[in-house]
């Protein structure tokens, strides 16, 4: 398992353009997928608990990512919140 | 046990009630989308449901879950419709909120939680929803950011989706006859009806839920329909044949108003209306100062598909594309693929300046495949200008494309991040060597220009040697800043030193403009800066002879030039150059123009403007 903390530094935090976008690489990886923020955890490959979070700029979330392709989850997850969810950052 | 869900306004909507008129009623809300509108209110009465608890056999499971799943699958379809139709008529940006839609009903949570209703409590398909999707409305509710709060709203939308795919009834918006003009009012409107709502129905909304950043909103601005939200409980307090004035600009509704209240808002009214008249009548006058100056006005663009809306807004000429759009994706795009979306900008302009940047990779801009994650410093890494220069595949397959796409010779070549000759002769051989190749392969070449970023403030110390050598400059307000000041504009401790009218950053601004001009090349400005009124009047008296801004700022920013005077606005820049500080320097515009600016009626535009995005 790889635990990966990484900071949202769009301006906006994830709402649910980034929430989808999280979810587009969660749902189709085979690994188990979760998101650790402010001691709540949720299954990451569900929008709606990703949303629920409601994660805002600056916070550092977590992943727990279990499985055969977790490295590729990681770093698709690390590209995503480097780009800022492509959008503009804070 | 039954629940029925239904708008508090379906209480007041019996015949006997309707006949006496609700009296004179003020109230406050959200601007949620500026406008005026004065008409009957058409209350929107969201259909009854009512869902029965059942505990079912074990007979009826499957055709339970058969009943969901179905269910599900007919309001995806329902969605994938409307959000083509949003795609259509507003634009691809807002149809995402579809994509969200369409997500959450493969949210595994969801559907799952649903199925085990229905497979291990044995309830029947319509309570499974009820309970679980409900779940989620009340937690969605109850979260402490006002824009995950919104989405309650689209959560509620799809749950009656779902039931009424159930009840195999046709969703809410169909069995709506809406005359023309009406105001609608609700307690709270679904994304999916306004997009079903045919342009001319409607004049305005008013609603109790919702904020501005809520879809309704966004939606309710993109369609041009005046929207106020947040008004509480105006949905229980009309009755069908109240008479309701609408201001989306201020963010209040009178119920029956009396005489005062609509000679007043037929003012206002007026007032908007000439506004905007007079806005879009500018589209084709000059941009041109009241003593003869001309500043060109182009926009900034992110996707090929805006270059089609440019000069609607009165701009003549593209003054930014960023092509590392094309870039944020899985792969590098092939030359192919650039090629195709540079001609659909260049061709679309036709004879108009189209200025593409070279990919500006790097920074808070990661591209995949191509940028490193961990730098220390990214801003001042291995970004821009040196990614292209030492990735020589990526950089001449975009320039090939560049130079293949653009047959109408309109193209202008933005090389971002130069800090010195070096890079600017390497880059602009690599120009040179991809079009020998392309001219001996037997293309064709348009003329083409190439011009630099002016960013960096090593360039700003060498600018009269730069300016020898390109045909333009373009100046990145926001790096310029950055690095001047030497102050991150993503770290928070600091925002507050992030000053665009620091004397130090206005002189680097004229420094460029005079060495620029002395070889007879125009300056432009493409950075945020540029769409700021007070920024305006600054950057035309300090010499800059183009603006480039978001599209929907043209009109507003041609209306402040043609009020000026040059030589008012260049003394003004010449004084404020001479100021200790950017605090000295604002009080001293704002003294001197705010009344002006303001005087100038183009309120609602300036809106846009400060909405713009950081």
């Amino acid at each position: 398992m790889i635990v990966k903390s990484l900071t949202v530094t769009n301006k906006l935090g994830v709402h649910a353009r980034p929430a989808g976008m999280i979810v587009d690489i969660t749902a189709p990886a085979q690994s188990d997928v979760s998101i650790i923020f402010e001691g709540s955890k949720a299954n990451a490959k569900s929008i709606l608990n990703v949303m629920m979070l409601a994660i805002p700029m600056g916070s550092e979330v977590k992943f727990e990512v279990d499985g055969a392709d977790e490295e590729e989850v990681v770093q698709k997850l690390e590209q995503l919140f480097h780009d800022n969810f492509n959008e503009e950052p804070c | 046990m039954t629940i029925s869900t239904k708008n508090p306004a379906s209480e007041t909507d019996s015949g006997a009630e309707a006949a006496r008129l609700t009296p004179r009623t003020v109230l406050v809300g959200v601007p949620a989308s500026p406008g005026f509108a004065l008409g009957k209110v058409f209350p929107i009465i969201n259909r009854e449901v009512s869902v029965v608890e059942e505990t079912i056999p074990e007979s009826r499971v499957a055709a339970e879950e058969q009943l969901f799943l179905k269910a599900v699958s007919k309001t995806a379809n329902e969605i994938a419709k409307i959000k083509e139709i949003s795609e259509s008529r507003t634009g691809l940006q807002d149809s995402l909120i579809f994509s969200t839609h369409l997500m959450i009903l493969k949210d595994p949570g969801l559907v799952n939680g649903i199925l085990d209703q229905i497979k291990k409590e044995h309830k029947n398909a319509c309570w499974a929803v009820h309970v679980v999707l409900g779940g989620y409305i009340e937690r969605f509710e109850k979260i402490d950011s006002p824009a995950m709060r919104d989405k309650a709203t689209d959560l509620r939308d799809l749950y009656n989706r779902l039931i009424s795919a159930m009840e195999n009834s046709g969703p809410v918006v169909e069995e709506l006859a809406v005359g023309e003009g009406v105001v609608l009012v609700a307690h709270e409107f679904v994304p999916s009806f306004l997009m079903s709502l045919k342009p001319g129905q409607v004049s305005a909304l008013a609603m109790d839920t919702g904020g501005r950043t809520s879809h309704v909103a966004i939606l309710a601005r993109s369609l041009q329909i005046p929207a106020v939200s947040g008004l509480r409980n105006i949905a229980a307090l009309v009755k069908p044949d109240d008479t309701i004035l609408v201001d989306g600009s201020g963010g209040m509704v009178i119920v029956n108003p009396n005489d005062d209240d609509v000679r007043k808002f037929h003012e206002r009214q007026e007032v908007f209306e000439r506004q905007r008249r007079e806005l879009f009548t500018m589209r084709r006058l000059e941009p041109m100062t009241r003593d003869g100056k001309y500043i060109t006005l182009h926009a900034n663009i992110e996707l090929p598909s805006e270059a089609e809306k440019v000069t609607d807004f009165g701009a003549t000429g593209i003054g930014l594309y960023r092509s590392e759009f094309l870039f944020f994706r899985k792969d590098v795009p092939s030359q192919e693929e650039q090629e195709y979306a540079y001609r659909q900008i260049l061709e679309t302009m036709d004879s108009c300046p189209v200025t593409i940047r070279t990919l500006d990779a790097g920074g808070d801009k990661l591209v995949s495949g191509i940028s490193v994650v961990n730098e220390a410093n990214p801003f001042m890494g291995w970004r821009s200008i040196r990614v292209c220069l030492d990735r020589e595949d990526v950089f001449c397959t975009q320039l090939r494309a560049m130079l293949l796409a653009n047959t109408k010779g309109n193209l202008r070549i933005l090389l971002p991040m130069i800090s010195g000759l070096n890079e600017l002769r390497r880059a602009k051989a690599f120009i040179n060597k991809c079009r020998d190749q392309l001219v001996s392969e037997g293309h064709e070449i348009g003329k083409v220009k190439v011009g630099i970023m002016i960013e960096v403030p090593a360039a700003v110390m060498l600018v009269d040697l730069l300016a020898k050598e390109v045909d333009f400059f373009s100046i990145g307000t926001n790096d310029l800043i950055q690095f001047t000041l030497a102050v991150d504009r993503t770290n928070e401790l600091i925002t507050e030193m992030f000053q665009p009218h620091h004397p130090a950053v206005l002189s680097m601004i004229y420094q460029t403009v005079m060495a620029a001009h002395r070889q007879g090349i125009p300056v432009a400005v493409c950075g945020e800066m540029s769409s700021d009124p007070l920024s305006v009047l600054l950057l035309v008296g300090l010499g800059v002879d183009e603006l480039s801004m978001t599209p929907w700022s043209v009109m507003a920013t041609k209306k402040i030039i043609r009020s000026i005077n040059f030589e008012d606005v260049r003394e003004t820049a010449l004084t404020v150059l001479q100021m200790d500080d950017a605090e000295s320097v604002n009080a001293f515009l704002t003294k001197k123009y705010a009344q002006t600016i303001s005087d100038l009626g183009i309120s609602s535009l300036l809106g846009n403007v400060g909405e713009k995005q950081n």
